[in-house]
């Protein structure tokens, strides 16, 4: 993968009306982008639209100048990995078991996962500091280690461009921080990386490109030190910010 | 994966032993087991074993092999541990089906242009048809429904599916000779491998090996498909369509073997339950061991069923008895984590 663009995406639906509107950018490959705005304003619609699962109203998003939607979902699969930002689990799935099903683009439908299959998972596993939890249970793992353990799956898929919505969500400080690191990490490895979070530190350490949706569209895309003023995140949010509010970069992840 | 194949050689040797007891239990020339050695000397043992038992062993085989494969199979792709086959109108649709044929078989019409000997066959007959016509009607149901995922959708359409058939079924009951049909009907709905001959096998067992062994191919696919359909689509699936195919594939083989031996039920719900328990949630494992488990829980159910008694008990009491009290004596004695 080289690019990513979206040229002029709108997306409505029925009774909701605009969801998206008229949202342009280009991002280039090994970049990190962060989608910022309110509960609503569409940052999980936009990740959809960016990964081929819905198709926009208008407009197009191009991968390598190739409109997703015209891509098979195998061969899409093998260059996108998404991660929803809550997952149920059906069942008490063991981890390697789980970060295997990764693998799926790669494995024709009436044939099983092989040892090469495997090796990847565990090295997708051992890359996020997880070989220990190989044999437990998805049940027997903490919260922040399942979430580690699903974006495990997502590498074991191998795509250049992983879309996550709100990765650090449900994670306390420490674990957040540990899925930051191993996100810049990823992104150093040359993955290139959109998410959307309501994770300002996350966004302010790890982003190239920070877009600020409001009102359904664009209301700043640029560099984090030019987007992240509390006049922007007031108008996105609806409340005053000051400075002082705006939280700073994580530490160390590098 | 060690561990997996030791489970998996257990399953075969049981499933192997479990088929000679079979074999060799029964009531003649006395109740017991049949010495081997008058396979040989005593013509009329050979014959009950080779034309009587043999069929019957390998119909129970294909009937518990499907029901809990198919359950298996439908649990996965649902993510759901409380539904089988049945769930989508297909046991329902096969009872009001051989419910109705029974009855219309004494019509003088049907008697004229329907030779006695064919009446079996008649019954399995229309029950297949219209088993597989509950299944179409619920998947168009399902696609007609305006609100949930197809998951939702498909449950509820074979609910009202379901009542649908219950209801008909109700009524031929209601209009049956109650001396001469309805008996035959509840026994029907008991299940029973009585007519399990080599013709009947025959019959049934192109279709149930083709269900058995899709599924049996399909079984990593399904296990994808129980994670949320937009984490499936992300890797490379259609879940709809692929779900839809592993359900009227797994729900077809049912028909066939609820056709032909009527309602059997437990299998299909509680031997996946097992098979995880002891071999995870992985399709991999689960789907082939709840085949085999299906496989060694029928041949077991039928044994006791045409050998404890003078007279043969339907198979359906035996298989919810055992099934019922194995099951919560297995729940209650590991202590194994289930993995739903």
């Amino acid at each position: 993968m080289r690019e990513l663009e979206a040229r002029r995406v709108s997306f409505s639906r029925q009774g909701r009306g605009l969801i998206i509107a008229d949202i342009s950018f280009k991002l280039l490959a090994g970049k990190k982008m962060a989608i910022l705005g309110a509960n609503g304003a569409g940052k999980t619609t936009l990740l959809s639209l960016l990964g081929g699962r819905l198709a926009p109203s208008a407009g197009a998003v191009l991968l390598d100048r190739e409109s997703v939607g015209n891509i098979a979902p195998r061969a899409l699969a093998k260059k996108v990995a998404f991660l929803p930002q809550i997952e149920r689990l059906p069942f008490n799935y063991r981890v390697l078991e789980f970060v295997l099903m990764g693998r799926a683009p790669h494995i024709q439908p009436l044939s099983l996962p092989g040892a090469a299959d495997e090796a990847k998972a565990r090295s997708a596993l051992a890359e996020l500091g997880l070989a220990a939890l190989e044999g437990l249970r998805a049940g027997e793992i903490s919260g922040g280690e399942f979430q580690l353990v699903r974006m495990a799956r997502c590498l074991a898929q191998e795509a250049e461009l992983l879309l996550l919505d709100e990765p650090t969500s449900l994670l306390d400080p420490a674990n957040a921080r540990r899925v930051a690191r191993e996100l810049a990490s990823l992104a150093s490895k040359g993955k290139t990386i959109v998410f959307a979070t309501h994770d300002i530190a996350l966004a302010r350490s790890l982003a190239d490109l920070i877009l600020i949706l409001g009102n359904h569209g664009v209301l700043r895309l640029g560099p984090p030190a030019e987007v992240l003023r509390p006049e922007y995140l007031g108008q996105a949010f609806g409340v005053e910010f000051d400075l002082g509010q705006i939280p700073t970069a994580y530490a160390n992840l590098a | 994966m060690k561990s997996a194949r030791s489970l998996r050689l257990s399953f075969v040797v049981a499933l192997a032993a479990t088929f000679l007891l079979y074999l060799f239990a029964g009531r003649y020339p006395g109740p017991g087991f049949t010495n081997p050695a008058s396979l040989f000397s005593d013509e009329t043992a050979r014959r009950i074993f080779f034309s009587i038992r043999l069929p019957r062993a390998l119909g129970a085989i294909l009937l518990g092999a499907v029901l809990g494969g198919s359950g298996a199979a439908f649990q996965t792709i649902f993510g759901n541990p409380l539904v089988d086959a049945g769930f989508l109108g297909v046991s329902q649709g096969a009872a009001f089906g051989a419910a109705g044929a029974l009855v219309a078989a004494s019509l003088p019409v049907v008697k004229a242009l329907l030779p006695a000997f064919a009446i079996n066959a008649f019954v399995s007959l229309v029950s297949f048809v219209m088993a597989l016509a509950a299944l179409g009607a619920s998947l168009a149901l399902a696609r007609r429904f305006k609100f949930g995922g197809q998951v939702l959708r498909l449950i509820l359409a074979g609910l009202a599916v379901s009542a649908f058939f219950s209801s008909l079924l109700a009524a031929v009951k209601y209009v049956a000779d109650p001396l001469s049909q309805l008996p035959d009907i509840v026994f029907w709905t008991m299940g029973s491998l009585t007519a399990m001959g080599w013709q009947r096998f025959w019959t049934i067992a192109p279709i149930s090996l083709f269900s058995l062994g899709f599924l049996f191919l399909m079984r990593w696919r399904a296990t994808l498909l129980s994670l949320d359909d937009e984490v499936s689509r992300s890797m490379g699936l259609r879940p709809e369509i692929e779900r839809a195919a592993i359900a009227v594939i797994a729900a077809t083989g049912v028909a066939v073997v609820t056709a032909a031996c009527g309602i059997v039920s437990w299998i299909g719900l509680v031997v996946p339950q097992v098979a995880r328990i002891y071999a995870g949630a992985d399709g991999r494992n689960s789907i082939p061991l709840s085949m085999a488990g299906g496989a060694i829980f029928a041949l077991a159910a039928d044994g006791i069923a045409r050998t404890l008694f003078p007279g043969e008990l339907p198979l359906g009491i035996v298989t919810a008895l055992l099934g019922a009290i194995a099951f919560a004596a297995l729940l209650a004695s590991r202590s194994t984590e289930m993995a739903r």
